[in-house]
């Protein structure tokens, strides 16, 4: 079950304390006809009609609501065998279908409730869920339930599967706080809980906030000092709008974009052979930066070779479809792997766009969401008809591929327009004879794999068990959509470019949502819905329902303009609260689902190695182009693999960490460290873990040190002699303020111990100095450069620089 | 970690670290630190294991040179293998075209070892030797026919990357019992003959479990974990002392805003800097007496070569890591497969019987269980030209040879039986989800119970399968 986020009085301590009154979320119960072919009340033994009157005697139950606090716990617990699956549905009971629950609950009478005798009973052979499924209520989640069968046990449909509602946030009386609608909504629930909002950052936090949200870079001191001497009233507004026009607004966007779309430099298994997708990943950049609308943003990137009178660029855009893992290895079956790459797409389609685990269905109906196996299937067919073949040409890109003009980007009138693919040309993969392995042609540096359409269609067939040699012929599958997703049967699409256009439905329940829940992750680090990648019946309901849906609605109305919608949540109150913890909130909601205080948390790997650079001055700020390959371990590839690792020189050493080469099978060590997505299959959440492995690479990465030693340069520039000054022009890099009295004392006197060592042993403040590629400035003594780059290693390393506060 | 080095280094830690780093109550310290104790509900009964070290022989070893006798084959030398006995569409598509599918005979010898009689191969003398401490499967067989597929089915129980590697799910579930090293540890070593087939990050990668039970790879070039040494220029005291102020300035960011992950992140610079001790310690063999070393053989002093790991297994071994996972390279021999695997041997043999012989000798062996094997088998019919002394063999996914030692694993057994050819499993199968399901068992851990929910889904190491293979067990 998904983690109950607030005390909603279901928590065992509130549940018997918080005054009950009746749950206005539900609606009457549905009549239906009650047939009872299972089960039968007579064998009530003695006990277990004690334990359920001491339950029901606890007396009206807490606020329920079914899609927050009842399906979760029927979704976990009984749908795997009376759920959506046919195949495995016992007793031929669904639980997840209000008609078929009702043959064992009696609205309004848990005791006359078959459900509810089930899991209250300790017989193992009538105890729900049954002892071998290794399955147990909690007591907790029992009372949940007999409270709801007697609030006459309705039932909703699931939350995500109906469009969104218009709900206006409620305008309180005490509310002195709230600067527009995001923060009545949060308010509200606030008040709910009876918690009050943080004051408002400061002001150079703030500003710091921002700028790593908006770009991953923090702000220059010019660049703060400007922001802190703005007197105008929309201080904020201004700053969010000039780093939304920033060339590193768009690199900072584009990285959650890469992890979700898969974006890699490799094709993934065994060898792992190079590919060249990176005008993909520049088109991508270019499109955060010009605010494409998310709608044409998506539609491009799913069928843009399909639209009428196709640009070049809106065929570059579907690289995106192309972006999975390629199988190359000798010995393989085509057809074997040809059908993982359809898996992939289907299954990143599901994730980024509907939030649905659609891949549950690939071997048999869903679990738990209403997704048949034939359904999946129906969906594979979009994008069953690429033409492609299921093995890599072992180096270089797949066919179907286009060949980039030269003077990308910077198109000549006419060039920008659709360029019709080669077919595949196969070719045996190996002289020696017996080997039957064929391969088709490799694309080179200056091309780039899309998407393009079989003028014959592929016939699509359900695959039992989902293996590609099994299918069942019986009858090919049309492509479609599920039943629970048909928005009007008019509207079925037929294929891929109309399957982009039903997601801009107006009355699409799941796509806004989606989108909008993962901008809001993106500033506070989890989504309204935790699980971003799952809107289903097993994922967590959403934090805020109605603010979610009116977020969904507003980017809509706006016409699906992503900035517009982070800004408003930008310039909300909420987000602008001062993330100071205090002991009451720790307790009450240690996550921050509530937003009673402003976001913390650690800078991911790209915004930490970036920074370091930034503050450094060592940051080559150069968009776009072939990736780039920085400081890695020694024999990073060829100690494992076949490839070596050829380090770029000079500039490219120093580029932003999103254009670093991504080998998938060796991904860049300090980038997973800080737990960056591995880019083998479609990743919308990750973690942020805390590991004394970050503390190593922090404290002894080339780069940081590197970094370190630039920045005690620029800290040294203008300090004479003046240890202090450096210290304080140090702080204001790092973390944008001063240091304070303490702060100050303990970095000079470790300065000074640092400086007495490397005057007495000059070679070892040598060899410090030698970390690296570039020169440093030799006009500083070295023990003074070596003592100070100490000391801005410890700058880079203080917790408050690597985090977002 | 030794305790009288630990006690040698709390003299040099700043006290308030060490008692918050060494408080496993603290939330906040047990929250994210790779000191995971385990999930609570495990061992879900008494283990025979403590630990895993698992030798894993990557490219796939050939059954029937190693260990799966067939004697009567010498007289089918260059007979067709019927198409009955293996049909053309389990052939990779490396040899499926090939115009004949002739029966290449091993040219090794064998004979019987120890009480047991164990049929072995000639060219793995020492591990003959240890033949009454090894649980012989001769049964495995795999549902992938290449390396990709199979090698992350073996790690995962799952041919489609994406899950967590075995020694994830095993430090996730039991945890770890040394604070300065991580639960589940990979190396990696070539040998003499050919290169072989790479490995991926993937094959010790945690997939969906959180990223701190993923392996942590020791590198055999360069800083052996990454970024463990100081950089040059930098002592241990000035390390020390930076660590010191640092603290003393997270310390005062935590006071003014109380964020509980400050706290963490100060034990884990602490944790850092002990585990810039101990695997330097780990590593110095200077400790290790002669007789010892030359146990192992003369390449028991070169990083990255397998006796070397060997070692480094029983050193990880005694110091509490749960899960020690050696990945030896170059066993995919498509050609010329005598003399190459000749060499494979040559290069294995001595320290895989060392380790067990040295495990044994420290009273080691009964709780630390011992896994041999690879990816899949090799075909009995040669790929490419065969003569009297010399064939090749394509990749064989329907039986091949694995075997088990120490902890709970039955000495002297032999399991299993493959048909007259070696290419298909006439008795008591053993699949890749059975091996697991056993291997977990004799951790304490009933696999259908080790389960983590991803995507909405709850997840296993064995999948929906797998069945405790209890002949396997003493």
């Amino acid at each position: 079950m998904s983690e109950r986020l607030f005390s909603a009085g279901i928590n065992n301590s509130s549940y018997t304390a918080s005054p009950l009154t009746d749950p206005p979320a539900l609606r009457p119960a549905p009549q239906a006809s009650r047939t009872r072919p299972v089960f039968c009340l007579t064998r009530f033994f003695p006990c277990l009609l004690l334990s359920l009157v001491s339950i029901i005697a606890r007396g009206d139950g807490p606020d329920l609501e079914f899609n927050h606090d009842v399906r979760p716990i029927l979704s976990e617990n009984c749908f795997h065998c009376h759920g959506p699956d046919n195949a495995t549905r016992k007793a031929d009971l669904r639980l997840d279908l209000a008609d078929s629950a009702m043959s064992v609950i009696e609205p309004g009478d848990p005791e006359s409730s078959e459900l509810i005798r089930r899991i209250l009973s300790t017989d193992p052979d009538e105890q729900m869920p049954p002892p071998d499924s290794k399955k147990q209520l909690t007591s907790n989640q029992r009372q949940i339930l007999t409270a709801w069968v007697r609030k006459k046990g309705s039932f909703e449909s699931h939350w995500s599967f109906t469009p969104p509602k218009h709900v206006m946030p409620p305008n309180l009386d005490d509310d002195k706080w709230s600067g527009g609608m995001i923060d009545k909504f949060i308010f509200a629930k606030l008040r709910e809980e009876k918690l009050s909002p943080s004051p408002p950052a400061k002001r150079a936090t703030l500003a710091r906030r921002i700028s790593l949200d908006l770009t991953g870079l923090p702000l220059s001191p010019k660049a703060l000092d400007e922001f802190l001497n703005d007197d105008s009233e929309s201080f904020v507004e201004a700053l969010i709008d000039r780093l939304m026009h920033s060339p590193r607004y768009g690199e900072h966007m584009a990285i959650r974009w890469l992890e979700a779309s898969r974006y890699a430099d490799t094709d993934g298994y065994q060898n792992d052979r190079y590919r060249y997708q990176h005008v993909w990943r520049d088109w991508v950049i270019e499109a955060f930066n010009k605010n494409m609308p998310y709608d044409q943003f998506v539609i491009e990137q799913i069928a843009g070779d399909m639209l009428p009178n196709a640009t070049l660029r809106q065929q570059i855009a579907t690289g995106f479809g192309r972006n999975h893992r390629i199988n190359s290895e000798d010995g393989s079956i085509p057809e074997e792997w040809r059908t993982e790459n359809v898996v992939d797409r289907v299954d990143t389609f599901g994730t980024v766009f509907l939030g649905l685990t659609i891949g549950c269905a690939r071997c048999h109906d869903h679990k738990y969401d209403p997704i048949s196996q034939r359904e999946y299937y129906q969906l594979f067919a979009y994008f069953n008809n690429v033409a492609e073949w299921g093995v890599g040409p072992n180096n270089g890109n797949s066919p179907p591929y286009i060949e980039i003009p030269k003077n990308w980007p910077n198109l000549n009138p006419g060039e920008d327009r659709l360029i019709p693919p080669d077919a595949v040309k196969l070719r045996n993969a190996r002289a020696e004879a017996g080997n039957g392995l064929q391969r088709p042609q490799a694309g080179s540096l200056s091309t780039l794999m899309v998407m393009h359409e079989l003028d014959e269609p592929r016939a699509t067939y359900i695959l039992q068990r989902g293996q590609y040699n099994m299918p069942d012929q019986s009858a090919p599958v049309l492509a479609g959509i599920p039943d629970s997703l048909t928005i009007s049967n008019e509207s079925m699409p037929r294929n891929r470019l109309e399957l982009a256009k039903w997601l801009f439905e107006p009355s699409h329940p799941l796509t806004a949502r989606v989108a909008v829940n993962r901008l809001w992750q993106q500033f506070f680090s989890s989504g309204l819905v935790e699980t971003s990648e799952n809107f289903g019946s097993q994922g967590s309901p959403p934090s805020h329902p109605d603010l979610l849906d009116w977020l969904a609605l507003e980017l809509r109305r706006n016409n699906w303009d992503i900035r517009a919608i982070q800004k408003q949540i930008l310039l909300s109150q909420t987000y602008q609260q001062s993330s100071q913890f205090t002991k009451n909130l720790i307790e009450r909601d240690p996550k921050n689902r509530l937003y009673a205080r402003g976001p913390r948390g650690r800078l991911p790997g790209f915004a930490l190695r970036d920074q370091a650079l930034a503050i450094s001055g060592l940051l080559v700020e150069q968009i776009g182009g072939p990736s780039t390959k920085p400081y890695m371990p020694p024999k990073i590839w060829k100690s494992i693999s076949n490839n070596t690792y050829q380090r770029d020189q000079g500039a490219n050493l120093f580029r932003r960490s999103l254009y670093t080469y991504w080998r998938r099978t060796i991904p860049p060590p300090t980038m997973m460290n800080f737990n960056a997505a591995a880019r083998e299959v479609c990743v919308v959440r990750t973690e942020t873990t805390n590991t004394p492995l970050q503390a190593l690479t922090l404290m002894n990465n080339k780069v940081f040190i590197e970094a370190a030693r630039w920045m005690a340069q620029r800290m040294l520039a203008q300090a004479g002699n003046d240890p202090k000054q450096a210290i304080r022009r140090g702080y204001r890099l790092a973390v944008g303020r001063m240091p304070t009295s303490d702060e100050m004392s303990i970095m000079w006197q470790t300065h000074a111990n640092f400086l007495a060592q490397y005057k007495e042993n000059p070679t070892e403040a040598e060899k410090l100095l030698a970390t690296g590629t570039t020169k440093r400035d030799q006009t500083i003594p070295p023990a003074q450069h070596a003592a100070m780059t100490m000391i801005a290693t410890i700058l880079l390393n203080l917790d408050e620089t690597i985090s977002n506060e | 970690m030794n305790r009288e080095l630990l006690s040698r280094r709390s003299v040099l830690l700043g006290s308030l670290a060490l008692t918050s780093l060494l408080n496993r109550e603290s939330p906040a310290n047990d929250h994210e630190s790779m000191v995971h104790k385990g999930l609570p509900a495990l061992p879900h009964f008494a283990p025979r294991a403590k630990r895993v070290i698992y030798l894993f022989q990557s490219g796939g070893p050939a059954q029937m040179d190693l260990f799966d006798y067939k004697p009567d084959l010498s007289k089918r030398f260059g007979e067709e293998v019927p198409r009955s006995v293996y049909p053309d569409d389990r052939k990779t598509t490396m040899s499926s075209a090939q115009a004949s599918f002739p029966v290449a005979p091993s040219t090794f010898k064998f004979s019987q070892r120890g009480q047991s009689g164990s049929w072995m191969s000639d060219a793995l003398p020492h591990m003959g030797d240890m033949a009454d401490e090894m649980c012989i499967i001769r049964s495995m067989h795999t549902d992938a026919i290449n390396h990709d597929p199979a090698i992350t089915f073996q790690q995962t129980g799952s041919q489609i990357p994406g899950r967590p590697s075995i020694g994830s799910w095993i430090g996730y579930g039991l945890g770890s019992h040394n604070d300065n090293l991580p639960a589940f540890v990979a190396m990696s070593s070539r040998g003499s003959g050919k290169s072989g087939q790479p490995l991926y990050d993937r094959l010790w990668g945690s997939g969906f479990l959180p990223s701190k039970h993923q392996g942590v790879k020791f590198r055999n070039q360069g800083d052996p974990v990454l970024d463990i040494s100081d950089p040059a220029g930098v002592s241990r005291d000035q390390r020390r002392t930076m660590i010191d102020s640092l603290t003393k300035l997270n310390r005062l960011k935590f006071d003014q805003i109380k964020d509980p992950e400050i706290e963490t992140r100060i034990a884990q610079y602490e944790l850092a800097y002990r585990m810039q001790m101990s695997v330097p310690d780990l590593l110095d063999f200077s400790d290790e007496p002669k007789h010892v070393m030359d146990l192992y053989g003369p390449e028991v002093k070169t990083p990255g070569r397998y006796a070397y790991n060997c070692l480094i297994a029983r050193r990880l071994a005694e110091r509490g890591v749960r899960f020690i996972q050696l990945f030896h390279q170059g066993w995919d021999q498509h050609a010329n497969l005598p003399a190459q695997i000749g060499k494979q041997c040559k290069d294995t043999d001595q320290s895989t019987a060392a380790l067990l012989r040295d495990l044994k000798q420290r009273g080691m062996l009964d709780d630390t269980l011992i896994i041999w094997g690879g990816e899949f088998g090799r075909t009995i019919y040669s790929q490419g030209k065969l003569t009297e002394k010399s064939y090749g063999r394509d990749h064989h996914p329907s039986c091949f040879t694995m075997w088990m030692a120490g902890g709970g694993a039955q000495g002297g057994v032999n399991h299993g039986e493959t048909d007259d050819y070696s290419v298909n499993v006439a008795e008591d199968g053993v699949s890749i989800h059975d091996l697991h399901a056993t291997v977990l068992h004799l951790l304490g851990i009933d696999h259908e119970r080790l389960i983590h929910k991803y995507q909405g889904r709850d997840f296993r190491l064995t999948d929906v399968h797998g069945t405790v293979v209890q002949p396997l067990i003493s």
